[in-house]
């Protein structure tokens, strides 16, 4: 019964997360901060959003 | 434990940056300028105060009566991750000046392992609720007061005649021993 708890409880706060995550990125940008970025010197995650390659990336698409 | 002599010991003697080496990615990175540090600051006290209220609510009325405490890790991550997707979106829809000071920083604080550390030092130190409250303001407060001083000291060094080799990350990390060097003589204080 322990089994099925934990799974409902994880399904429960998955669900509440994809939900938020859905609705947040629905919710539009205000005005004036469509091109915001954080002035970040970027560590060595180069995963992270918000590492400076990423906007060098963006560029040469551009 | 006197709750006033909790708060000092959060912020100064134990501070999260400097004593236990947490958070280091927004000290270094988002340390360069006074605006955004306390921008930054400002929003890992809101982050971390919500995630850690809302940790301890689920741990002390759904695990621990049903015997999952295994899953507390989990639990919390999903909790701040939630949080953190919750506080951008209200922030987006009232308070688009908010928005624009704090935004590009909520999403950086997912990923903090300070605001997962106070979550987790709640339960494991067993506090009551109001120790709860108390410590989750006290270690994000301790966490802006280094991140404004350290930003303080980057803006100076900027215009400060350093060294080639020194320049830019190791003047950066040689500030930040010192700093934990003269926080380390609050010890005893409390």
């Amino acid at each position: 019964m322990k089994a099925v708890y934990a799974l409902l409880f994880g399904l429960c706060l998955g669900g509440v997360y994809a939900l938020l995550y859905y609705l947040n990125h629905k919710t539009p940008l205000p005005k004036g901060c469509e091109n915001i970025k954080a002035e970040c010197d970027g560590c060595k995650i180069t995963s992270c959003d918000l590492h400076p390659t990423h906007n060098i990336k963006e560029k040469e698409n551009d | 434990m006197n709750l006033v002599s909790m708060f000092i010991a959060a912020v100064l003697i134990n501070n999260i940056v400097l004593s236990k080496f947490l958070g280091m990615c927004p000290f270094l990175g988002v340390s360069k300028k006074m605006s955004s540090a306390l921008g930054m600051g400002v929003a890992v006290i809101f982050v971390i105060f919500g995630a850690s209220v809302i940790s301890y609510g689920l741990y002390y009325l759904i695990l621990e009566p049903l015997g999952l405490q295994y899953m507390q890790l989990i639990t919390f991550i999903l909790v701040i991750a939630s949080f953190v997707q919750f506080v951008e979106m209200f922030i987006k829809k009232f308070s688009p000046a908010l928005y624009k000071s704090l935004g590009v920083y909520l999403p950086l604080i997912t990923t903090n392992c300070a605001v997962l550390y106070v979550a987790q030092q709640n339960i494991s130190s067993g506090y009551n609720f109001i120790e709860t409250c108390i410590n989750s303001i006290a270690v994000p407060t301790g966490f802006l007061l280094v991140l404004v001083i350290f930003a303080a000291v980057r803006e100076r060094l900027e215009s400060s005649d350093i060294p080639e080799c020194f320049k830019g990350n190791p003047i950066a990390l040689i500030c930040a021993a010192i700093m934990a060097l003269a926080f380390s003589a609050f010890a005893g204080l409390v």
